[in-house]
């Protein structure tokens, strides 16, 4: 699973050397001071939580802090054995490819084609080889051939982001540093596009910031993890990392995989697996029902069931029959100033309910959101029942604000009493993490900050009997999802519908008791959660994933056949 | 038809039309800058005469202010002379005023007809090989020519944004305030939009003086020359044919 040690000669791939980074009129540091370095041919995951300075410590490594983005920096960085800050952060292109945490970061606007050829342009490589290699890179990342024409800033969010992927991976460059780059990917093309960035090459090191472990996790050599003063925490083995500070992790709101609590519940147990799992199948190897004695897995059986219940939705205890609270009939569905893209959908959601839209990169979820919630007008067919509030996908364009505060405040009713307002956004600062950035300009926030922002903002009022939530989990810590999930769980305890576009087929299970899929210009399906994320033919034509807990599900089932 | 084109025929063609209607100051030349280019849209580019129309009301608006201020403000008109002698629409001023008015419709069709018939991309790919355009201000250019569609996109984001702070549903088409309170969001956007651009740009390797491929530049065939030479004898026709009227 480690990469075959490095030649002593051969430098360090990327090296930061004591880097602290303060951005101006900032009170701390962002990050730092750091020290770490990326050997060759090594495939390394940073983890930390929301703001602990991740992208920034990345937007280090070829000059872009403090060349472009000013900012103090204090410490050294190489690349390659070469001060990076001797070279232009351009001079460093054909060394190190860098995908943004925002896909519009990393792209220009150009056609999908153009876009990718780019980087290649700049090289001054020959036409004809250009040619190829934009074809491979479309290929390889699962771009269909009619996008190429098409202009990348029409394309949808994860659309976008897998342009953005063929765009740097073109690059071919022996440091690739992803931020982020499967945020908004269904599950087939995230975990197609895993595969890609950590496929091992002796000469290409890979540095991968991703809160969407499970699928990453077992290609990676080694991970680091930033605290939230962005300072280093811990360094090393993935397996060794999840099974020993798994504490410390969960406290600082860092992601593990579904694995990690699994194998902490059975080491509860007295059966933990003999090698810490990175995978839900791993921590069950060693408890086959048909091998393994019945005792075992009778010790292990509590465990297990309790993992699985945690992570689907639990029954709701609903009126016999729940008000409607809006309704699209034969509705045909369209983004703003753009062609029709699902036609004839007839869906309902009712008073308390959580509903799950799910579907591939493009499929429309995000549109039929937008109409679903009245904000978008139907290009035919009806929509009843109240107006709905809706969290885009992209935060900052929720913000209308020019202080975090007067975010919050603007969101609440203007005849509320002064004090009233007041408590209620101190209240929501402190339940969402946001104390500290009152006086900040929205845009100055991490993105996990901005996605806590945009949701607390929406949520904090009382307008919208029914929400719409546009991928609110990506960019999210684990506090931040956890402070979500309670937070949607409350809404619905008071009577508002939800509806949540999700690419995480874990959320939807834990939240969403009946989801619609969505693909080939229509509904394919609409059920309860359960029974369509175990049906395998369905999540394959949607470009879906099953949820990691399914193993786990399947084990049960097994243990119960016995 | 008109897209196949090289972006550096029609500019080229725009420009010496342009010129024309500048210089030459005969309404009749004017109108025929409006009906030539708008005609060669609609049959050549199948651009709805709709959308021409609504094009056009800018430069109309523009052209009104020049109509108006020649009747008004004309040093040897006398206003109440005139309106009372009821034949304000024969005198010089009017004469002049409608040319002018023609005269910015006229310079509106022919920037549209190119605007409409040229992929900025390519535009800015033709400019870079032919013209030697340096790569940093071509595709600074090109951010600013794509960044216009995506403005009308932000605007709706933002629109959606404040409808939902204030707890009520979005008018389906914004007044003439809350489109004045857009300007400030917008032009932060477009200042934000070109610094990422721009960082998305030297990520890439685009350098200042490095050489560099450019895929995909227009190329110049039989068309272009048919083009222009068409669009030349027109346009010196359309000249001729004024002068002999007014003779």
């Amino acid at each position: 699973m480690t990469s075959e040690p490095r030649l002593p000669e051969n430098p360090p791939a990327a090296e930061w050397r004591g880097v602290r980074v303060r951005y101006p009129f900032a009170k701390r540091d962002a990050v730092g001071p750091v020290a770490l370095e990326i050997r060759r041919g090594e495939r390394v995951l940073l983890l930390g939580p929301s703001g602990s300075g991740k992208s920034t410590l990345l937007l280090t490594l070829t000059g872009l802090i403090p060349q472009s983005i000013p900012a103090e920096v204090d410490g050294s960085v190489r690349l390659f054995g070469s001060d990076a800050h001797a070279r232009k952060p351009w001079a460093w292109a054909a060394d190190v490819a860098q995908y943004f945490q925002d896909a519009d970061q990393t792209l220009c606007g150009m056609r999908v084609e153009d876009e990718i050829a780019f980087a290649l342009e700049n090289r001054a490589m020959q036409p004809a080889l250009i040619e190829e290699a934009v074809a491979s890179a479309m290929e390889r990342v699962g771009l269909p051939e009619d996008w190429r024409k098409r202009r990348s800033s029409t394309l949808s969010g994860g659309e976008r982001q897998l342009a953005a992927l063929a765009a740097t991976l073109v690059q071919n460059a022996p440091l690739f540093v992803a931020d982020e780059p499967t945020a908004h990917l269904a599950p087939e093309a995230a975990g197609r596009l895993h595969a890609l960035l950590t496929k091992a090459e002796p000469d290409h090191s890979i540095l991968i910031v991703d809160h969407r472990l499970d699928g990453l996790i077992q290609a990676i050599d080694r991970m680091v993890v930033l605290g939230k003063d962005g300072t280093l925490i811990a360094e090393g083995y993935p397996r060794a990392i999840f099974r020993e500070k798994r504490e410390l992790l969960m406290s600082l709101g860092i992601w593990c995989p579904a694995s990690t609590a699994l194998d902490a519940a059975l080491a509860q147990a007295g059966i933990a697996p003999p090698i810490a799992p990175l995978s839900v199948e791993e921590a069950l190897a060693h408890l086959d029902p048909a091998s393994t004695s019945l005792d075992r897995i009778e010790r292990a059986r509590p465990a297990v069931e309790t993992f699985v219940a945690e992570r689907s939705a639990r029954p709701v205890v609903t009126t016999t029959n729940p008000s409607l609270m809006a309704r699209l009939t034969g509705a045909d569905c369209a983004p703003f100033l753009g062609p029709t893209i699902l036609r004839n959908i007839n869906l309902a959601i009712h008073e308390g309910e959580i509903l799950g839209i799910l579907g591939a990169n493009g499929a429309g979820k995000s549109t039929l959101g937008a109409c679903l919630s009245g904000v978008l007008a139907l290009k035919g067919g009806t929509r009843s029942g109240a107006p709905g509030g809706l969290a885009f996908q992209r935060s900052e364009n929720q913000f209308v604000a020019d202080t975090v505060r007067e975010e919050m405040l603007t969101a609440l009713p203007k005849r509320m009493a002064e004090d009233e307002k007041r408590r209620r956004v101190a209240d929501a600062f402190a339940r969402w993490g946001l104390t500290d950035f009152e006086g900040h300009h929205p845009f100055e926030l991490s993105q996990g900050q901005k996605r806590r922002l945009a949701l607390a903002a929406l949520t904090i009022g009382e307008n919208w009997p029914l929400l719409v939530l546009d991928e609110p989990m990506a960019g999210l810590d684990a506090h931040g999802a956890s402070t979500l999930t309670a937070e949607i769980l409350a809404l619905r305890e008071k009577g508002r519908a939800i509806a949540i576009i999700s690419h995480d087929m874990d959320l939807a299970l834990k939240l969403c008791t009946r989801c619609i899929i969505v693909g080939e210009g229509r509904l394919l399906a609409d059920g309860p959660t359960e029974t369509l994320l175990s049906d395998p033919q369905l999540l394959k034509r949607a470009g879906l994933a099953e949820p990691s807990c399914a193993p786990a599900r399947r084990w049960l089932q097994q243990v119960a056949a016995c | 038809m008109l897209k196949a084109l090289n972006p550096i025929t029609k500019l080229f063609v725009c420009i010496i039309w342009l010129t024309a209607a500048v210089l030459v100051f005969d309404a009749r030349f004017q109108v025929a800058c409006i009906v030539i280019p708008a005609l060669a849209l609609i049959v050549f580019n199948r651009t709805s005469p709709l959308l021409l129309l609504a094009l056009m009301v800018p430069f109309a608006l523009f052209g009104l202010g020049f109509l108006t201020t020649s009747l008004l403000f004309r040093q040897e008109s006398d206003f109440a002379l005139r309106m009372a002698g009821e034949s304000l629409f024969a005198t010089p001023a009017f004469s002049a005023g409608i040319t002018l008015f023609l005269r910015a419709i006229a310079c509106g069709t022919i920037s549209v007809f190119f605007a409409l018939t040229t992929d900025p991309g390519a535009a800015v790919r033709a400019f870079m090989v032919y013209c030697r355009l340096p790569a940093r201000i071509g595709y600074s250019l090109f951010a600013a020519m794509q960044l216009v569609p995506d403005l009308a996109s932000e605007a709706q984001q933002m629109r959606l944004a404040r409808a939902m702070k204030s707890g009520r549903p979005p008018r389906r088409f914004p007044g003439p305030v809350e489109l004045f309170s857009l300007v400030i969001p917008l032009l932060a956007f477009a200042i934000r939009r070109a610094g990422r651009t721009a960082i998305a740009m030297e990520a890439r390797g685009l350098s200042p003086d490095a050489p560099r491929t450019v895929l995909n530049a227009p190329r110049f065939g039989r068309g272009d020359l048919i083009f222009a030479l068409v669009a030349i004898v027109v346009c010196g026709l359309s000249i001729g044919a004024g002068s002999s009227i007014l003779r």
